[in-house]
């Protein structure tokens, strides 16, 4: 689904990602772990087109969707705007389908009665469901989410890893997550990998593993 | 008593010189900043729209106005009247001030949102008309009702060229009655009135923007 060769960033010379390969399967859920400043969230936005890599290939087999670390949702459009506005500006004529589409979507994150409201109304919880709903709406095949629990608590984290996996089954999508919540990942992701500075330092796979948590910190 | 009256109306008669100029500038500043805006921060024509804002910014208005009443003709072929020069002249003096204004509210936005609205695959035009520019005004509102104000008070350079605006009526009032104190007086009551009417108009369409507040 997704398979990336030798891929090079560098940033200010300084090397942000360094000869990273990977394959991920289709309907799979990807784990990118690592320190802060690792490359994890630079890795999904060159994924995702948003930075330019300096040297290999990625190949994207399908739409890729994107959920932002601080959500991004448009402040000065209600929830349901947020997520019509721009498949409707594509496809004027499916406005009113769109809009079923989206109230479809916000029922199954339970976000219904929200639908009319302003993100500045939101919890932190809710914005994130708005923001995984925002981009369901395009469709994708692999949905890239950066730090999608930084700043939840952990009620609010566990939420997002039955989201996150319902969303995976339901509409069969590859998800690949970047985070520094090892617990997070491990509970969530069929296999995880180590990013330290701009390599792969370690991949495993949490569900065969004894103890993830601690094999994974000992290469932290 | 009844000198006093007619010399306030005959001033207050001033008004709607002193508001086509205003209006008509501001509305050319805002058309022109954002265009200087948003191509500065697509990066088209960068070094040149600077020149141009650092220009406007720097020489003074009274020499703009001059310069587009008295020398524009010989150029373009065509004289304009003074009100039209004098629109012309406030509205692109204006247009620099508007950019500058629209640079720290476009610098203030996340860059997410731009991203946010690359992902979405949003195209440039609907991203700066839908998602940037309705942030960016609300964002800049407040500056943009000071704009307004001081592209009020800068129109009293029109009375230095002859334009019967509220302050050239006030100095012709005073120049034959040789008195200055009272018609002065009512040019100040008739501008600040204006500024008044303004800074409220503009606080009832911040309030009843609901996102303007909710940003």
């Amino acid at each position: 689904m997704l398979k990336i060769y030798n891929i090079h960033k560098v940033f200010n010379k300084i090397k942000i990602l360094e000869n990273v390969n990977l394959d991920v399967k289709q309907s799979s859920i990807l784990g990118i772990a690592g320190p802060s400043g690792c490359g994890k969230s630079t890795f999904l936005r060159c994924v995702q087109k948003l930075e330019s890599i300096d040297r290999g290939t990625i190949e994207c087999g399908g739409r890729t969707g994107f959920m932002f670390q601080d959500f991004q949702l448009f402040p000065h459009m209600t929830v349901l705007q947020n997520l019509t506005y721009a498949p409707t500006l594509k496809d004027k004529k499916k406005k009113e389908n769109y809009k079923k589409q989206a109230e479809d979507i916000l029922m199954n994150l339970g976000l219904a009665a929200k639908i009319n409201e302003y993100p500045s109304v939101l919890s932190g919880g809710q914005k994130q469901r708005v923001a995984l709903a925002r981009s369901l709406m395009t469709n994708p095949d692999i949905l890239l989410c950066d730090e999608p629990t930084s700043g939840l608590d952990v009620s609010t984290t566990m939420d997002v890893v039955t989201l996150l996996k319902s969303v995976n089954e339901q509409f069969d999508v590859t998800i690949v997550i970047a985070s520094h919540d090892l617990d997070f990942l491990t509970k969530i992701s069929d296999r995880i990998i180590l990013l330290k500075g701009g390599i792969i330092a370690m991949d495993i796979d949490p569900r065969i593993h004894e103890a993830p948590i601690d094999f994974l910190k000992k290469y932290y | 008593m009844n000198k006093t009256i007619s010399n306030f109306l005959y001033i207050g008669s001033g008004i709607g010189f002193t508001l086509k100029l205003t209006f008509g500038g501001v509305l050319i500043g805002i058309m022109g900043g954002i265009l200087l805006a948003v191509l500065r921060y697509s990066g088209i024509g960068r070094s040149f729209i600077n020149g141009i804002i650092s220009f406007l910014r720097g020489t003074p208005l009274l020499l703009q106005l001059s310069f587009i009443y008295f020398i524009a003709p010989d150029i373009i072929g065509h004289r304009f009247d003074l009100l039209s020069a004098g629109i012309l002249a406030f509205g692109i003096n204006s247009s620099a001030y508007v950019a500058e204004i629209l640079r720290a509210g476009i610098e203030s936005l996340p860059k997410g949102q731009f991203e946010a609205a690359r992902t979405l695959e949003i195209p440039r035009f609907y991203m700066w008309k839908d998602i940037i520019l309705p942030q960016v005004v609300a964002n800049t509102f407040p500056a943009m009702i000071n704009e307004i104000i001081a592209v009020l008070k800068e129109t009293v350079v029109i009375a230095m060229m002859g334009g019967m605006d509220i302050m050239r009526r006030a100095q012709t009032v005073a120049a034959e009655q040789y008195e200055y104190f009272l018609p002065l007086c009512m040019a100040g009551i008739y501008y600040y009135g204006l500024v008044l009417l303004i800074g409220f108009i503009g606080k009832k369409i911040e309030n009843r923007n609901y996102y303007v507040k909710n940003l």
